[in-house]
């Protein structure tokens, strides 16, 4: 049985990237390694914190839960492909403006969850908004000023 | 570790004849495993791009046919006006995070069996089907017959999760999935299904190694009442962080009730 390093063919923030890897490597060991997208964290890598969030086909995903060899032709977006040519997105200008971001680890996973969730519904309730981030944890427990980020958005703030 | 991704059903057996050979479906629980070092594969075959396994068909009587590639999240968004897969949907809806939902698949949790998950439990009270292939043919098990311990299910060694068969439920029948957990997308502590109109088939998860099932309940408070006792008193739930056998046992009957009243609530005159 072959355990030579598997090819993969990644198309990460709209750039073909090939790397060389052993098969059981994960996605974001893929990103913050070769790749050097240091932005994508590593918290619980078993799937709970989500810092390692992802876009894989436009669909948000835990990098440590996906191999890299299992991506595919599926496009990845990360945080470094979310900022817009003004510099920060949207959706981060809300958090910096809110006072949402204190440590600043869990912030890449949570763009990335607020970012899918404003793409598929541009009005989310509070309801939805915390539904939406149920798969982020903030250890600074900062989570007042990111749902009033998500929510000054929602209405229509910071445009 | 080798890493394959074939294209056909047979292509995949073949890979799975590799006694350290095991199935990569939407990997939420397996390579979580093996970012813990609980799971070391020799060799993984992702069923990735084996189209046989997607897809979700209407059968003539209402039910479904779910390919076991189905995410949590294409079954959470699905209407449907039959109980079956209604219960299915409910279930799915209450798994995990959005992130988790996008890529884990019906065909691997059921594949796994995780004590607590939420479609053992679904599927053991809508009475569904699995249908199962392998390099000698294809057979469909009753999910109440399936899930048979702790992470041990009747799948042998080389065979593949194909779809899950949903019936749709009796005319006019509601559906009901409550699920008790200490954060919003975390396992169950307690979980409980259930479907019917008068009488009701209820499952209950978290309560010991596989889901409980009780059928033919009728759905007063008082019957429902005295079958959550009934199973509070025979389960055989664990003691872990999440909560005492004890409290499993103590939560139970009212997590019935609640399941069973507001299934019948939903149910049609």
């Amino acid at each position: 049985m072959s355990t030579a390093p598997h090819h993969s063919s990644l198309v990460v923030n709209g750039e073909r990237r090939d790397v060389l890897a052993p098969a059981s490597t994960t996605l974001l060991e893929v990103l913050r390694g070769p790749l050097e997208l240091t932005g994508t964290k590593r918290g619980c890598n078993h799937g709970v914190c989500g810092a390692c969030t992802v876009l894989i086909d436009g669909k948000l995903a835990r990098a440590c839960l996906t191999l890299a060899a299992d991506v595919g032709e599926h496009p990845v977006v990360t945080i470094e492909g979310i900022a817009d040519e003004r510099g920060l997105s949207r959706v981060q200008r809300a958090l910096v403006e809110a006072g949402a971001v204190q440590c600043g680890f869990c912030t890449p996973g949570f763009v990335m969850a607020l970012t899918s969730l404003l793409d598929s519904r541009p009005q989310p309730s509070a309801d939805d908004i915390r539904e939406a981030l149920s798969g982020n944890l903030c250890r600074c427990s900062g989570y007042i000023k990111i749902v009033e980020a998500a929510i000054r958005l929602a209405e229509g703030e910071g445009a | 570790m080798n890493y394959v991704a074939p294209d056909s059903l047979e292509d995949a057996y073949r890979a799975l004849a590799d006694a350290d050979a095991v199935c990569l479906a939407g990997g939420q629980s397996l390579i979580a495993a093996m970012n813990l070092g609980l799971a070391a594969p020799g060799s993984v075959v992702s069923l990735r791009k084996i189209g046989a396994l997607r897809g979700v068909d209407v059968q003539p009587d209402g039910g479904l046919r779910i390919g076991a590639m189905t995410t949590h999240a294409e079954l959470a968004a699905m209407t449907t006006t039959a109980a079956g897969p209604e219960l299915v949907a409910r279930a799915a809806r209450l798994i995990a995070y959005p992130a988790v939902r996008s890529r884990g698949t019906i065909g691997g949790s059921v594949a796994l069996a995780d004590p607590a998950a939420d479609y053992p439990v679904a599927l053991q009270a809508a009475d569904a089907s699995i249908e199962i292939g392998g390099p000698c043919g294809s057979r469909t098990v009753k999910a109440r017959a399936f899930f048979r311990g702790l992470f041990e299910t009747d799948l042998q060694r080389g065979e593949i999760v194909l779809a899950i068969h949903v019936p749709p439920g009796a005319p006019g029948a509601g559906a009901a999935y409550e699920k008790l957990s200490l954060v919003a997308g975390d396992f169950a502590i307690v979980a409980v299904a259930a479907i019917g109109k008068d009488l009701l088939d209820l499952a209950v998860g978290g309560c010991g190694p596989t889901p409980i099932v009780a059928t033919g309940i009728r759905s007063s408070s008082e019957a429902l009442a005295a079958a959550g006792r009934t199973l509070a008193a025979s389960c055989d739930p664990p003691s872990d962080h999440r909560g005492s056998a004890a409290y499993r046992r103590r939560i139970l009957p009212e997590m019935l009730r609640r399941a069973g009243q507001a299934a019948a609530q939903r149910a049609s005159a």
